[in-house]
Protein backbone atom coordinates (compact mmCIF):
# COMPACT_ATOMS: atom_id res chain seq x y z
CA UNK A 1 0.00 0.00 0.00
CA UNK A 2 1.24 3.50 -0.84
CA UNK A 3 2.25 5.71 2.05
CA UNK A 4 -0.24 8.49 2.72
CA UNK A 5 0.55 11.85 1.11
CA UNK A 6 -0.50 13.63 4.29
CA UNK A 7 -0.54 12.07 7.72
CA UNK A 8 -1.37 14.04 10.85
CA UNK A 9 -1.23 12.49 14.32
CA UNK A 10 -2.21 14.02 17.67
CA UNK A 11 -1.91 17.46 16.10
CA UNK A 12 -2.54 20.54 18.19
CA UNK A 13 -2.21 24.09 16.93
CA UNK A 14 -2.72 26.99 19.31
CA UNK A 15 -2.86 30.76 19.05
CA UNK A 16 -2.18 31.98 22.58
CA UNK A 17 -4.54 30.04 24.81
CA UNK A 18 -6.98 29.30 21.99
CA UNK A 19 -6.82 25.89 20.33
CA UNK A 20 -7.15 26.22 16.55
CA UNK A 21 -6.74 22.51 15.72
CA UNK A 22 -6.95 19.39 17.82
CA UNK A 23 -6.85 16.27 15.63
CA UNK A 24 -6.16 12.68 16.67
CA UNK A 25 -5.52 11.42 13.17
CA UNK A 26 -6.00 12.56 9.56
CA UNK A 27 -4.76 10.98 6.34
CA UNK A 28 -4.85 11.86 2.67
CA UNK A 29 -3.94 9.01 0.34
CA UNK A 30 -2.19 9.17 -3.02
CA UNK A 31 -4.60 10.15 -5.80
CA UNK A 32 -7.30 10.92 -3.27
CA UNK A 33 -9.46 14.07 -3.28
CA UNK A 34 -10.65 15.13 0.15
CA UNK A 35 -12.79 18.13 1.02
CA UNK A 36 -12.43 19.81 4.41
CA UNK A 37 -15.76 21.34 5.24
CA UNK A 38 -16.74 23.46 8.19
CA UNK A 39 -17.89 26.87 9.32
CA UNK A 40 -15.58 29.88 9.56
CA UNK A 41 -12.95 29.41 12.25
CA UNK A 42 -13.17 25.60 12.16
CA UNK A 43 -9.42 25.30 11.53
CA UNK A 44 -9.55 24.35 7.83
CA UNK A 45 -7.01 26.88 6.55
CA UNK A 46 -4.81 26.26 9.60
CA UNK A 47 -4.68 22.58 8.65
CA UNK A 48 -3.52 23.47 5.12
CA UNK A 49 -0.85 25.79 6.47
CA UNK A 50 0.37 23.04 8.82
CA UNK A 51 0.78 20.73 5.81
CA UNK A 52 2.85 23.44 4.09
CA UNK A 53 5.03 23.83 7.16
CA UNK A 54 4.27 27.54 7.52
CA UNK A 55 2.12 27.05 10.63
CA UNK A 56 4.13 25.26 13.32
CA UNK A 57 2.02 22.99 15.56
CA UNK A 58 2.17 23.15 19.33
CA UNK A 59 2.42 19.35 19.43
CA UNK A 60 1.87 16.28 17.29
CA UNK A 61 3.26 15.01 14.06
CA UNK A 62 2.83 16.24 10.48
CA UNK A 63 4.09 13.99 7.71
CA UNK A 64 3.84 15.19 4.12
CA UNK A 65 5.00 13.02 1.22
CA UNK A 66 6.66 10.72 3.75
CA UNK A 67 8.67 13.48 5.43
CA UNK A 68 8.19 14.54 9.02
CA UNK A 69 8.05 18.36 8.85
CA UNK A 70 9.46 18.92 12.34
CA UNK A 71 12.68 17.19 11.27
CA UNK A 72 13.18 19.29 8.15
CA UNK A 73 15.56 22.21 8.13
CA UNK A 74 14.75 25.43 6.29
CA UNK A 75 16.29 24.28 2.99
CA UNK A 76 14.64 20.83 3.07
CA UNK A 77 11.25 22.38 3.90
CA UNK A 78 11.67 24.82 1.00
CA UNK A 79 12.50 21.90 -1.35
CA UNK A 80 9.43 19.99 -0.17
CA UNK A 81 7.15 22.97 -0.85
CA UNK A 82 8.25 22.90 -4.50
CA UNK A 83 6.15 19.77 -5.03
CA UNK A 84 3.15 21.09 -3.11
CA UNK A 85 0.81 23.34 -5.08
CA UNK A 86 -0.92 25.79 -2.76
CA UNK A 87 -3.66 28.23 -3.70
CA UNK A 88 -4.42 30.67 -0.90
CA UNK A 89 -7.88 31.91 -0.06
CA UNK A 90 -7.51 35.27 -1.78
CA UNK A 91 -5.12 36.25 -4.57
CA UNK A 92 -2.66 38.93 -3.39
CA UNK A 93 -3.84 42.52 -3.77
CA UNK A 94 -1.91 43.82 -6.75
CA UNK A 95 -2.80 47.48 -7.17
CA UNK A 96 -1.00 48.70 -10.25
CA UNK A 97 1.73 46.05 -10.25
CA UNK A 98 2.29 45.29 -13.95
CA UNK A 99 3.09 41.55 -13.71
CA UNK A 100 1.56 39.66 -16.61
CA UNK A 101 -0.50 36.51 -16.14
CA UNK A 102 2.30 34.45 -17.73
CA UNK A 103 4.81 35.87 -15.24
CA UNK A 104 2.51 35.03 -12.33
CA UNK A 105 2.12 31.42 -13.49
CA UNK A 106 5.91 31.24 -13.94
CA UNK A 107 6.26 31.72 -10.16
CA UNK A 108 5.28 28.05 -10.00
CA UNK A 109 8.48 27.15 -11.89
CA UNK A 110 10.76 29.57 -10.02
CA UNK A 111 11.65 27.36 -7.05
CA UNK A 112 12.01 24.25 -9.24
CA UNK A 113 14.41 25.99 -11.64
CA UNK A 114 16.88 26.53 -8.78
CA UNK A 115 18.74 29.59 -7.59
CA UNK A 116 21.10 31.38 -10.05
CA UNK A 117 19.36 29.76 -13.05
CA UNK A 118 16.88 31.56 -15.28
CA UNK A 119 13.71 29.81 -16.36
CA UNK A 120 14.35 27.58 -19.37
CA UNK A 121 12.23 27.08 -22.49
CA UNK A 122 10.82 23.91 -20.93
CA UNK A 123 9.62 25.90 -17.89
CA UNK A 124 7.83 28.40 -20.12
CA UNK A 125 6.30 25.54 -22.13
CA UNK A 126 4.80 24.12 -18.92
CA UNK A 127 3.55 27.59 -17.94
CA UNK A 128 1.82 28.01 -21.32
CA UNK A 129 0.47 24.47 -21.21
CA UNK A 130 -1.27 25.01 -17.87
CA UNK A 131 -2.66 28.35 -18.96
CA UNK A 132 -4.15 26.63 -22.03
CA UNK A 133 -5.42 23.62 -20.06
CA UNK A 134 -7.27 25.89 -17.66
CA UNK A 135 -8.69 27.99 -20.49
CA UNK A 136 -6.66 31.08 -19.60
CA UNK A 137 -4.23 31.04 -22.54
CA UNK A 138 -5.81 34.16 -24.03
CA UNK A 139 -5.02 36.09 -20.82
CA UNK A 140 -1.28 35.30 -20.89
CA UNK A 141 -0.07 38.81 -21.75
CA UNK A 142 -2.64 40.70 -19.69
CA UNK A 143 -1.71 42.30 -16.38
CA UNK A 144 -2.82 40.04 -13.51
CA UNK A 145 -4.22 43.08 -11.67
CA UNK A 146 -6.65 43.76 -14.53
CA UNK A 147 -8.35 40.34 -14.35
CA UNK A 148 -11.67 39.59 -12.68
CA UNK A 149 -11.68 37.71 -9.36
CA UNK A 150 -12.63 34.43 -11.08
CA UNK A 151 -9.92 34.79 -13.74
CA UNK A 152 -7.36 35.55 -11.04
CA UNK A 153 -8.36 32.40 -9.14
CA UNK A 154 -7.88 30.31 -12.31
CA UNK A 155 -4.45 31.82 -12.86
CA UNK A 156 -3.52 30.99 -9.27
CA UNK A 157 -4.49 27.36 -9.86
CA UNK A 158 -2.42 27.38 -13.08
CA UNK A 159 0.50 28.72 -11.02
CA UNK A 160 0.15 25.88 -8.51
CA UNK A 161 -0.18 23.27 -11.28
CA UNK A 162 2.87 24.64 -13.11
CA UNK A 163 4.85 23.29 -10.14
CA UNK A 164 3.81 19.81 -11.35
CA UNK A 165 2.94 19.12 -7.74
CA UNK A 166 2.36 15.78 -6.02
CA UNK A 167 -0.09 17.40 -3.64
CA UNK A 168 -2.53 20.24 -4.33
CA UNK A 169 -3.90 22.35 -1.47
CA UNK A 170 -6.84 24.58 -2.40
CA UNK A 171 -8.03 27.04 0.23
CA UNK A 172 -11.58 28.15 -0.57
CA UNK A 173 -11.00 28.59 -4.30
CA UNK A 174 -14.52 29.92 -4.81
CA UNK A 175 -14.55 32.52 -2.00
CA UNK A 176 -16.24 35.77 -3.14
CA UNK A 177 -17.01 34.45 -6.64
CA UNK A 178 -20.40 34.80 -8.30
CA UNK A 179 -22.47 31.73 -9.14
CA UNK A 180 -21.21 31.47 -12.73
CA UNK A 181 -17.55 31.62 -11.73
CA UNK A 182 -18.18 29.28 -8.81
CA UNK A 183 -19.47 26.62 -11.20
CA UNK A 184 -16.53 27.16 -13.57
CA UNK A 185 -14.13 26.65 -10.65
CA UNK A 186 -15.91 23.44 -9.60
CA UNK A 187 -15.59 22.22 -13.20
CA UNK A 188 -11.88 23.14 -13.20
CA UNK A 189 -11.26 21.21 -9.98
CA UNK A 190 -13.26 18.25 -11.28
CA UNK A 191 -11.12 18.22 -14.44
CA UNK A 192 -7.98 18.16 -12.28
CA UNK A 193 -9.42 15.24 -10.28
CA UNK A 194 -10.17 13.31 -13.49
CA UNK A 195 -7.06 14.18 -15.50
CA UNK A 196 -4.30 14.06 -12.88
CA UNK A 197 -3.25 11.51 -10.30
CA UNK A 198 -2.86 14.24 -7.72
CA UNK A 199 -3.74 14.09 -4.07
CA UNK A 200 -6.02 17.10 -3.58
CA UNK A 201 -7.05 18.66 -0.29
CA UNK A 202 -9.84 21.17 -0.86
CA UNK A 203 -11.06 23.55 1.81
CA UNK A 204 -14.52 25.09 1.51
CA UNK A 205 -17.49 26.00 3.61
CA UNK A 206 -20.17 25.55 0.95
CA UNK A 207 -21.11 21.99 0.11
CA UNK A 208 -22.14 23.11 -3.39
CA UNK A 209 -18.43 23.53 -4.18
CA UNK A 210 -17.54 19.88 -3.54
CA UNK A 211 -16.67 18.37 -6.95
CA UNK A 212 -18.35 15.11 -8.04
CA UNK A 213 -14.98 13.33 -8.00
CA UNK A 214 -14.41 14.02 -4.31
CA UNK A 215 -13.65 10.77 -2.48
CA UNK A 216 -14.09 11.88 1.12
CA UNK A 217 -15.50 14.76 3.09
CA UNK A 218 -14.11 15.69 6.49
CA UNK A 219 -16.28 17.86 8.70
CA UNK A 220 -14.33 20.16 10.99
CA UNK A 221 -15.84 22.09 13.86
CA UNK A 222 -13.89 24.15 16.40
CA UNK A 223 -10.68 22.46 15.38
CA UNK A 224 -11.95 18.88 15.74
CA UNK A 225 -13.05 16.30 13.20
CA UNK A 226 -16.79 15.68 13.55
CA UNK A 227 -17.15 13.24 10.67
CA UNK A 228 -14.98 11.65 8.00
CA UNK A 229 -16.31 9.51 5.16
CA UNK A 230 -17.90 9.46 1.73
CA UNK A 231 -19.74 12.69 0.79
CA UNK A 232 -23.17 11.04 0.94
CA UNK A 233 -22.54 9.54 4.38
CA UNK A 234 -21.04 12.68 5.92
CA UNK A 235 -23.37 15.23 4.36
CA UNK A 236 -26.48 14.04 6.14
CA UNK A 237 -29.33 16.27 7.37
CA UNK A 238 -28.28 15.59 10.96
CA UNK A 239 -24.61 16.50 10.43
CA UNK A 240 -25.43 19.67 8.54
CA UNK A 241 -28.00 20.72 11.13
CA UNK A 242 -25.59 20.09 13.99
CA UNK A 243 -22.97 22.16 12.20
CA UNK A 244 -24.98 25.05 10.77
CA UNK A 245 -28.22 25.01 12.79
CA UNK A 246 -31.72 23.55 12.46
CA UNK A 247 -34.06 23.90 9.50
CA UNK A 248 -31.58 22.78 6.84
CA UNK A 249 -31.65 19.78 4.52
CA UNK A 250 -29.19 18.36 1.99
CA UNK A 251 -29.86 17.37 -1.61
CA UNK A 252 -27.55 14.96 -3.46
CA UNK A 253 -27.58 14.62 -7.23
CA UNK A 254 -24.93 12.94 -9.41
CA UNK A 255 -22.10 13.64 -7.02
CA UNK A 256 -23.11 17.24 -6.38
CA UNK A 257 -24.64 18.42 -3.13
CA UNK A 258 -26.69 21.42 -2.03
CA UNK A 259 -28.09 22.76 1.21
CA UNK A 260 -31.70 23.96 1.09
CA UNK A 261 -34.27 24.97 3.73
CA UNK A 262 -35.85 21.78 5.13
CA UNK A 263 -39.30 23.21 4.52
CA UNK A 264 -38.66 23.39 0.77
CA UNK A 265 -38.43 19.61 0.25
CA UNK B 1 29.84 79.81 -18.19
CA UNK B 2 29.10 76.07 -17.82
CA UNK B 3 32.27 74.46 -16.45
CA UNK B 4 32.04 70.81 -17.52
CA UNK B 5 34.89 69.61 -15.29
CA UNK B 6 32.98 70.90 -12.26
CA UNK B 7 29.50 69.86 -13.35
CA UNK B 8 30.24 66.47 -14.96
CA UNK B 9 30.33 64.58 -11.61
CA UNK B 10 27.10 66.37 -10.66
CA UNK B 11 25.43 65.16 -13.87
CA UNK B 12 26.75 61.63 -13.35
CA UNK B 13 25.53 61.74 -9.74
CA UNK B 14 22.05 62.75 -10.88
CA UNK B 15 22.02 60.03 -13.52
CA UNK B 16 23.13 57.26 -11.13
CA UNK B 17 20.97 58.39 -8.19
CA UNK B 18 17.96 58.57 -10.54
CA UNK B 19 18.62 55.18 -12.11
CA UNK B 20 19.28 53.31 -8.85
CA UNK B 21 16.33 54.95 -7.09
CA UNK B 22 14.11 54.05 -10.06
CA UNK B 23 15.22 50.42 -9.75
CA UNK B 24 14.51 50.40 -6.00
CA UNK B 25 11.19 52.10 -6.59
CA UNK B 26 9.79 49.16 -8.58
CA UNK B 27 10.00 47.05 -5.40
CA UNK B 28 9.16 49.77 -2.90
CA UNK B 29 6.10 50.96 -4.83
CA UNK B 30 5.18 47.43 -5.94
CA UNK B 31 5.25 46.11 -2.38
CA UNK B 32 3.61 49.26 -1.03
CA UNK B 33 6.34 50.10 1.48
CA UNK B 34 7.05 53.78 0.69
CA UNK B 35 8.03 54.26 4.34
CA UNK B 36 11.23 52.28 3.67
CA UNK B 37 13.12 55.37 2.43
CA UNK B 38 12.24 57.48 5.49
CA UNK B 39 12.93 54.60 7.85
CA UNK B 40 16.35 53.85 6.35
CA UNK B 41 17.25 57.58 6.40
CA UNK B 42 16.58 57.83 10.13
CA UNK B 43 18.34 54.55 10.90
CA UNK B 44 21.39 55.87 9.01
CA UNK B 45 21.10 59.16 10.92
CA UNK B 46 21.02 57.29 14.25
CA UNK B 47 24.08 55.27 13.19
CA UNK B 48 25.98 58.41 12.16
CA UNK B 49 25.02 60.25 15.35
CA UNK B 50 26.35 57.50 17.60
CA UNK B 51 29.41 57.07 15.34
CA UNK B 52 30.13 60.78 15.79
CA UNK B 53 29.63 60.53 19.54
CA UNK B 54 32.20 57.71 19.54
CA UNK B 55 34.69 60.05 17.90
CA UNK B 56 34.35 59.35 14.16
CA UNK B 57 34.44 62.36 11.86
CA UNK B 58 33.89 63.36 8.21
CA UNK B 59 33.36 60.60 5.64
CA UNK B 60 34.16 57.92 8.23
CA UNK B 61 30.64 58.54 9.55
CA UNK B 62 29.29 56.77 6.48
CA UNK B 63 30.31 53.46 8.11
CA UNK B 64 28.08 53.70 11.22
CA UNK B 65 25.36 55.25 9.01
CA UNK B 66 25.50 52.18 6.76
CA UNK B 67 25.52 49.89 9.79
CA UNK B 68 22.39 51.57 11.17
CA UNK B 69 20.60 51.33 7.83
CA UNK B 70 21.61 47.70 7.27
CA UNK B 71 20.57 46.71 10.82
CA UNK B 72 17.12 48.13 10.13
CA UNK B 73 16.95 46.29 6.81
CA UNK B 74 17.89 43.04 8.59
CA UNK B 75 15.19 43.56 11.20
CA UNK B 76 12.62 44.23 8.49
CA UNK B 77 13.67 41.23 6.42
CA UNK B 78 14.08 38.68 9.18
CA UNK B 79 11.10 39.51 11.38
CA UNK B 80 8.28 37.27 10.24
CA UNK B 81 5.08 39.36 9.81
CA UNK B 82 2.97 36.34 10.86
CA UNK B 83 4.86 35.95 14.12
CA UNK B 84 5.11 39.64 14.95
CA UNK B 85 1.47 40.11 13.82
CA UNK B 86 2.54 43.34 12.14
CA UNK B 87 2.48 43.98 8.42
CA UNK B 88 5.52 45.54 6.77
CA UNK B 89 4.20 49.09 6.98
CA UNK B 90 3.40 48.83 10.70
CA UNK B 91 6.83 47.30 11.31
CA UNK B 92 8.42 50.12 9.28
CA UNK B 93 6.46 52.65 11.33
CA UNK B 94 7.79 51.08 14.52
CA UNK B 95 11.39 50.93 13.26
CA UNK B 96 11.11 54.52 11.97
CA UNK B 97 9.94 55.86 15.33
CA UNK B 98 12.55 53.79 17.20
CA UNK B 99 15.48 54.94 15.02
CA UNK B 100 14.23 58.53 15.00
CA UNK B 101 14.07 58.43 18.80
CA UNK B 102 17.63 57.08 18.93
CA UNK B 103 18.84 59.76 16.49
CA UNK B 104 17.27 62.62 18.47
CA UNK B 105 18.56 61.17 21.72
CA UNK B 106 22.06 61.17 20.22
CA UNK B 107 21.65 64.72 18.85
CA UNK B 108 20.57 65.81 22.33
CA UNK B 109 23.77 64.32 23.71
CA UNK B 110 25.82 66.58 21.40
CA UNK B 111 24.41 69.57 23.32
CA UNK B 112 24.98 67.89 26.68
CA UNK B 113 28.59 67.13 25.75
CA UNK B 114 29.08 70.57 24.16
CA UNK B 115 30.05 69.17 20.74
CA UNK B 116 29.06 70.12 17.18
CA UNK B 117 26.75 67.91 15.11
CA UNK B 118 27.59 69.56 11.75
CA UNK B 119 29.37 66.46 10.43
CA UNK B 120 26.29 64.34 10.99
CA UNK B 121 23.93 66.79 9.34
CA UNK B 122 26.11 67.28 6.24
CA UNK B 123 26.59 63.54 5.83
CA UNK B 124 22.91 62.72 5.65
CA UNK B 125 21.43 65.69 3.86
CA UNK B 126 23.80 66.34 1.00
CA UNK B 127 23.12 68.33 -2.16
CA UNK B 128 23.56 67.16 -5.74
CA UNK B 129 25.44 70.36 -6.63
CA UNK B 130 28.28 69.35 -4.30
CA UNK B 131 28.60 65.85 -5.73
CA UNK B 132 32.24 65.02 -6.58
CA UNK B 133 33.89 62.07 -8.34
CA UNK B 134 34.48 60.23 -5.06
CA UNK B 135 30.74 60.37 -4.38
CA UNK B 136 29.99 59.25 -7.93
CA UNK B 137 32.16 56.15 -7.56
CA UNK B 138 30.51 55.33 -4.24
CA UNK B 139 27.03 55.69 -5.73
CA UNK B 140 28.04 53.71 -8.79
CA UNK B 141 29.39 50.90 -6.60
CA UNK B 142 26.15 50.70 -4.57
CA UNK B 143 24.00 50.91 -7.73
CA UNK B 144 26.06 48.20 -9.47
CA UNK B 145 25.77 45.89 -6.45
CA UNK B 146 21.99 46.44 -6.36
CA UNK B 147 21.59 45.92 -10.12
CA UNK B 148 23.76 42.77 -9.97
CA UNK B 149 21.62 41.39 -7.17
CA UNK B 150 18.38 42.12 -9.05
CA UNK B 151 19.84 40.47 -12.18
CA UNK B 152 20.98 37.39 -10.20
CA UNK B 153 17.73 36.91 -8.30
CA UNK B 154 15.47 38.26 -11.05
CA UNK B 155 12.90 35.45 -11.01
CA UNK B 156 12.86 35.13 -7.20
CA UNK B 157 12.36 38.89 -6.75
CA UNK B 158 9.55 38.83 -9.33
CA UNK B 159 7.81 36.14 -7.25
CA UNK B 160 8.38 38.04 -3.99
CA UNK B 161 7.05 41.22 -5.56
CA UNK B 162 3.85 39.34 -6.38
CA UNK B 163 3.47 37.92 -2.87
CA UNK B 164 6.06 36.98 -0.26
CA UNK B 165 3.76 34.34 1.22
CA UNK B 166 2.97 32.77 -2.16
CA UNK B 167 6.67 32.77 -3.04
CA UNK B 168 7.49 30.99 0.23
CA UNK B 169 4.67 28.48 -0.34
CA UNK B 170 5.99 27.77 -3.86
CA UNK B 171 9.39 26.69 -2.51
CA UNK B 172 11.32 29.92 -3.09
CA UNK B 173 13.91 31.12 -0.55
CA UNK B 174 11.82 34.26 -0.08
CA UNK B 175 13.03 35.44 3.36
CA UNK B 176 16.72 35.13 2.43
CA UNK B 177 16.38 36.75 -1.01
CA UNK B 178 14.20 39.57 0.35
CA UNK B 179 16.54 40.27 3.28
CA UNK B 180 19.51 40.43 0.89
CA UNK B 181 17.61 42.88 -1.29
CA UNK B 182 16.68 45.07 1.71
CA UNK B 183 20.33 45.22 2.84
CA UNK B 184 21.46 46.42 -0.59
CA UNK B 185 18.51 48.79 -0.79
CA UNK B 186 19.48 50.29 2.59
CA UNK B 187 23.10 50.69 1.50
CA UNK B 188 22.10 52.32 -1.81
CA UNK B 189 19.66 54.67 -0.10
CA UNK B 190 22.22 55.72 2.53
CA UNK B 191 24.87 56.47 -0.10
CA UNK B 192 22.34 58.37 -2.23
CA UNK B 193 21.01 60.35 0.75
CA UNK B 194 24.44 61.57 1.79
CA UNK B 195 25.27 62.62 -1.77
CA UNK B 196 22.12 64.12 -3.22
CA UNK B 197 19.70 64.64 -0.31
CA UNK B 198 16.45 63.16 0.93
CA UNK B 199 13.76 65.09 -0.93
CA UNK B 200 15.16 64.13 -4.30
CA UNK B 201 15.60 60.46 -3.37
CA UNK B 202 12.03 60.10 -2.05
CA UNK B 203 10.62 61.45 -5.30
CA UNK B 204 12.99 59.35 -7.43
CA UNK B 205 11.93 56.20 -5.59
CA UNK B 206 8.23 56.78 -6.12
CA UNK B 207 7.72 58.69 -9.35
CA UNK B 208 9.67 56.72 -12.00
CA UNK B 209 8.19 53.41 -10.78
CA UNK B 210 4.68 54.87 -10.63
CA UNK B 211 5.06 56.20 -14.20
CA UNK B 212 6.49 52.88 -15.46
CA UNK B 213 3.60 50.92 -13.89
CA UNK B 214 1.18 53.13 -15.84
CA UNK B 215 2.87 52.55 -19.16
CA UNK B 216 4.02 48.93 -19.45
CA UNK B 217 3.06 45.37 -18.60
CA UNK B 218 5.72 42.92 -17.47
CA UNK B 219 8.35 42.96 -14.72
CA UNK B 220 11.39 43.35 -16.98
CA UNK B 221 9.87 46.24 -18.93
CA UNK B 222 8.77 47.99 -15.73
CA UNK B 223 12.28 47.67 -14.28
CA UNK B 224 13.97 49.02 -17.41
CA UNK B 225 11.51 51.89 -17.83
CA UNK B 226 11.69 52.90 -14.15
CA UNK B 227 15.51 53.02 -14.36
CA UNK B 228 15.37 55.06 -17.60
CA UNK B 229 12.78 57.50 -16.22
CA UNK B 230 14.72 57.82 -12.93
CA UNK B 231 17.98 58.53 -14.76
CA UNK B 232 16.19 60.95 -17.14
CA UNK B 233 14.69 62.79 -14.14
CA UNK B 234 18.08 63.05 -12.41
CA UNK B 235 20.00 64.24 -15.46
CA UNK B 236 17.17 66.16 -17.16
CA UNK B 237 16.22 67.96 -13.94
CA UNK B 238 19.80 69.05 -13.44
CA UNK B 239 20.12 70.32 -17.06
CA UNK B 240 16.87 72.30 -16.68
CA UNK B 241 18.22 73.73 -13.45
CA UNK B 242 21.50 74.70 -15.15
CA UNK B 243 19.68 76.36 -18.05
CA UNK B 244 17.20 78.27 -15.88
CA UNK B 245 19.22 78.88 -12.71
CA UNK B 246 16.52 77.20 -10.63
CA UNK B 247 17.37 74.86 -7.69
CA UNK B 248 18.35 71.44 -9.06
CA UNK B 249 16.56 69.40 -6.36
CA UNK B 250 13.27 71.09 -7.17
CA UNK B 251 13.60 70.72 -10.96
CA UNK B 252 14.48 67.02 -10.62
CA UNK B 253 11.49 66.35 -8.33
CA UNK B 254 9.15 68.31 -10.60
CA UNK B 255 10.40 66.63 -13.78
CA UNK B 256 9.84 63.17 -12.25
CA UNK B 257 6.33 64.30 -11.23
CA UNK B 258 5.68 65.47 -14.80
CA UNK B 259 6.62 61.95 -16.01
CA UNK B 260 3.95 60.47 -13.72
CA UNK B 261 1.32 62.93 -14.97
CA UNK B 262 2.24 62.29 -18.63
CA UNK B 263 2.18 58.51 -18.08
CA UNK B 264 -1.27 58.77 -16.48
CA UNK B 265 -2.50 60.90 -19.38
CA UNK B 266 -1.04 58.50 -21.94
CA UNK B 267 -2.65 55.51 -20.26
CA UNK B 268 -6.07 57.17 -20.01
CA UNK B 269 -5.92 58.31 -23.64
CA UNK B 270 -4.88 54.82 -24.79
CA UNK B 271 -7.75 53.23 -22.87
CA UNK B 272 -10.25 55.68 -24.36
CA UNK B 273 -8.82 55.09 -27.82
CA UNK B 274 -9.09 51.30 -27.53
CA UNK B 275 -12.55 51.54 -25.92
CA UNK B 276 -13.78 53.66 -28.84
CA UNK B 277 -12.75 50.88 -31.22
CA UNK B 278 -10.15 52.98 -33.01
CA UNK B 279 -7.38 50.75 -31.77
CA UNK B 280 -8.78 47.61 -33.37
Amino acid sequence: MNAPVIELRNLQVRAGKRTLLDLDRFQLGAGETVTLLGPNGAGKSTLLRCCLGIQPPASGEVRVLGQRLSELGFLAATRLRRVIGYVSQFPPVQGELPLTVREVVAIGRTGLAGVFRPLRAEDWRIVDEWLERLGAGHLAQQAFSELSGGEQRKVMIARAMAQEPRLLLLDEPTANLDLGWRERMVETIQNLVEQTQLAILLVCHEIEVIPPGCHRVVLLHEGRIMADGSPESVLSHQQIQSLYGPGLAVLHNRGRHAVVPACSI
Amino acid sequence: MFDLTFWLPVMCGGLIAGGSSGLLGVFIVGMRIPFLGVCVAHAALAGAVFGSLLGLTGQALLIPALLGAVATALALGLLDPRRTRMDDNVLLGFLFSFTMGLAFLGIGLFGVLGRSDNDVRSLLWGSLNFCRWRDVWLMLGAAAALAGYVFTFFKELRAILFSREDALAAGIHAPAVWTGFLILAAATLTVNFQTVGGLMIYSLITNPAAAAFQLVKGFRRALVLAVVLGAASGLGGFLISAATDLPSGATIVLLSSVFVALAGLARTSFKRWTASGAGR
